[in-house]
C-alpha cells in the first residue's frame, strides 16, 4: 500500500456523492440571485423555516467529515515510518492517532444513528472532501496542526451549534450526543497542541510553518463565513470549549477574523461568476 | 470470629499458582519486543486501510480494531523496560526476515476492490496466529514472577478473541459467490505459507516445540 493516498482515492459505497466546495459557491441558482439576497444567512435554530432542513444536510456533513477525519488519522498512522525526523512520527503519536481512529469511528457511528434519527439517508447531500485534503500534509507537524487544531476545532463549533439546535428544539437525543462527541474533541485540540510544540520545541521554523498551514486551513474550514462569530453565522465560534480545548483569546480573535475574511473571499468569487454567467448569456444573445 | 493473630498459609487452598516457567527474562523481553513489533505493524496498516475500503462497516470497524493494537503494543512498550531492557527499541524487531516478508505481503493489497484480500490477511491467519503465540505464553510463563506479562496477555487476548470474531464475521458477509471462496482462500494460503516459513509471530518455537530457552542451569525452584 501507498504511503500517501490522495483525496481522489478515498474508498466510498456507491451511495455517496462528491463535489467541492467551490462548486457549490457557484452554483448557478446561486450566482443567479441578487447579490443582497445570496450574502442573507441566519444562525441554525429549529425556528428558521428551512431550520430542520438544514440541520439534517449539517448532520450528513458531520457524519462525511467525520468519516474523512477517521481516514485521516488512520493514514497518519500508516503514512510515516516511526521516529523523530521531519518526515517521521514518534511511536506516542501514532498511539494517539490511533485511539483517534477509535474515537472517529465512534463518531461516525453516532451521526449515522442521528442521520438516521432526523430522518437523513446516506448519500442524500453531497460530500466534499476538502477536511481529508488537511490531512495530506507530508510533514507530520503540519498534519497535526492542520486535522488535530483546525478541522477538529472546527468539529467543536460544529457540535457546539448542532448541540445548541438540539436544546432549542427540545432533542434531548441530538443535544445528549453532540456533548459526547465535543468532549472527545475538545480531547483531540489538545492532542494537536500537545505534539505541535513537543515536536517544534527546539525547531522554531517548523512552529511557524505549522500555524501558518493552520490559518490557511482555518479560512478554508470557515466555509465563506458560513463559521464565525457574526450576529448572522449559521456555525457559531464555540468561544468557551475552544478554550477548554486550549485555544487562547487571540486565537480564537484571529480565527473570527479568518472567518470574516473568508466571507468576503466568497462574495468576490461569487460575484465574479455571476459576472461571467451575465457576460456569457448576452454574448449567447 | 475470626482470630487475627491466627497463622495462615501464604498462598490460600484454591491459589494453584506455581514458580516454574518455561521463559528466563531474556526469552520474555525477546518475545514481548516481537508482539510490540507486529502489533505496531497492524495497528499501523489497519489505520491506513482504512481509507481504501469502501464498505462502511468495515470501514469504522477497522478505526476501532486499529486503536485496539495499538494499545497492545503501548502495553509491551511499557513491559519492555520491566524486563531489563533499558532501550525498548533495542528489542523491537521482527523475529526474522521471514515474518517481515509475511507483513509485506499482508499489507500490500491498496485497491477498494480488495477488502476480502486485507481482512482475510489480518482475521484470518495473523490474528490466529497471534492468539496461538500468546496463547502459549500465557500457558508457559511463570504465573508467579511473570504475573505482569500474564495480566497483559488476558486483557490482550480478550481483544483479539472480539476482534478475530468481528473480522472473521465480516469476512462470511462479503463472500458470497465460489469465486470470492476461492479468492479468500487462495490469499490465506499463499499468506499461510509465508507465516509457517517464519516459524510464527515469535519465529520457530512461537507455540512451544522449537528452541525455547528454559529456566537457567542450576536454578532451583520449589514446585
Amino acid at each position: 500500500m501507498r504511503h500517501a493516498l490522495p483525496p481522489e482515492d478515498l474508498a466510498r459505497d456507491e451511495r455517496f456523492v462528491r463535489n467541492s466546495f467551490m462548486v457549490r459557491a457557484t452554483d448557478p441558482r446561486l450566482t443567479a440571485m441578487p447579490a443582497e439576497k445570496r450574502a442573507r444567512r441566519a444562525p441554525l435554530n429549529p425556528d428558521r423555516a428551512d431550520g430542520p432542513e438544514a440541520a439534517r444536510a449539517l448532520m450528513h456533513g458531520i457524519f462525511t467529515g467525520e468519516i474523512q477525519a477517521l481516514e485521516g488519522a488512520g493514514r497518519t498512522c500508516w503514512d510515516f515510518p516511526i521516529g523523530d525526523g521531519a518526515d517521521e512520527a514518534p511511536f506516542e503519536l501514532k498511539l494517539d492517532m490511533a485511539r483517534q481512529c477509535w474515537d472517529e469511528a465512534r463518531h461516525c457511528e453516532i451521526s449515522v444513528k442521528l442521520g438516521d434519527w432526523m430522518g437523513t439517508d446516506i448519500g442524500e447531500f453531497a460530500e466534499s472532501v476538502f477536511l481529508y485534503e488537511a490531512a495530506c500534509n507530508p510533514d507530520p507537524v503540519l498534519r497535526l496542526t492542520g486535522v488535530n487544531r483546525a478541522l477538529e476545532g472546527l468539529a467543536i463549533d460544529v457540535f457546539n451549534t448542532m448541540r445548541e439546535f438540539g436544546i432549542q428544539a427540545g432533542d434531548p437525543v441530538l443535544e445528549f450526543c453532540e456533548d459526547w462527541m465535543l468532549a472527545d474533541e475538545v480531547t483531540h485540540v489538545k492532542m494537536g497542541s500537545d505534539w505541535l510544540r513537543r515536536l517544534t520545541a527546539d525547531d522554531p521554523d517548523r512552529r511557524t510553518r505549522a500555524l501558518e498551514f493552520q490559518r490557511v486551513v482555518d479560512k478554508l474550514f470557515s466555509l465563506g463565513g458560513a463559521r464565525g462569530e457574526e450576529d448572522d453565522s449559521p456555525i457559531k465560534l464555540a468561544r468557551r470549549f475552544r478554550e477548554l480545548a486550549g485555544f487562547n483569546t487571540e486565537e480564537i480573535d484571529e480565527i473570527a477574523a479568518l472567518s470574516t475574511e473568508s466571507r468576503q473571499d466568497l462574495a468576490d468569487v461569487q460575484d465574479r461568476a455571476a459576472a461571467q454567467a451575465a457576460a456569457t448569456t448576452s454574448g449567447e444573445r | 470470629m475470626s482470630d487475627p493473630k491466627k497463622p495462615r498459609a501464604a498462598f490460600a487452598p484454591w491459589d494453584r499458582r506455581e514458580l516454574p516457567g518455561s521463559f528466563t527474562v531474556e526469552e520474555s523481553a525477546r518475545r514481548v519486543g516481537n508482539y510490540k513489533w507486529i502489533e505496531t505493524r497492524l495497528f499501523e496498516v489497519l489505520g491506513g486501510w482504512v481509507a481504501t475500503v469502501p464498505e462502511l462497516d468495515v470501514k469504522m470497524r477497522l478505526g476501532t480494531h486499529c486503536y485496539h493494537h495499538a494499545w497492545h503494543a503501548e502495553l509491551w512498550h511499557k513491559r519492555l523496560p520491566e524486563l531489563r531492557e533499558i532501550n525498548p527499541d533495542r528489542l523491537t524487531q521482527p523475529a526474522n526476515d521471514g515474518i517481515v516478508a509475511f507483513i509485506d505481503a499482508m499489507t500490500e493489497p491498496e485497491a477498494p476492490e480488495l477488502t476480502i484480500e486485507k481482512l482475510v490477511g489480518v482475521y484470518r491467519v495473523l490474528i490466529p496466529h497471534k492468539i496461538a503465540a500468546y496463547t502459549y505464553h500465557l500457558n508457559n510463563t511463570s504465573t508467579i514472577t511473570d504475573a505482569p506479562t500474564i495480566r497483559s496477555l488476558t486483557f490482550i487476548l480478550q481483544d483479539e478473541f472480539e476482534d478475530w470474531r468481528d473480522g472473521e464475521m465480516l469476512i462470511q458477509s462479503l463472500i458470497e459467490t465460489p469465486a470470492e471462496v476461492d479468492r479468500a482462500t487462495a490469499h490465506q494460503a499463499s499468506l499461510e505459507k509465508l507465516m509457517v516459513a517464519a516459524g510464527g509471530i515469535t519465529g520457530p518455537g512461537s507455540i512451544g516445540g522449537g528452541p525455547v530457552m528454559v529456566e537457567p542451569a542450576g536454578a532451583e525452584v520449589s514446585a
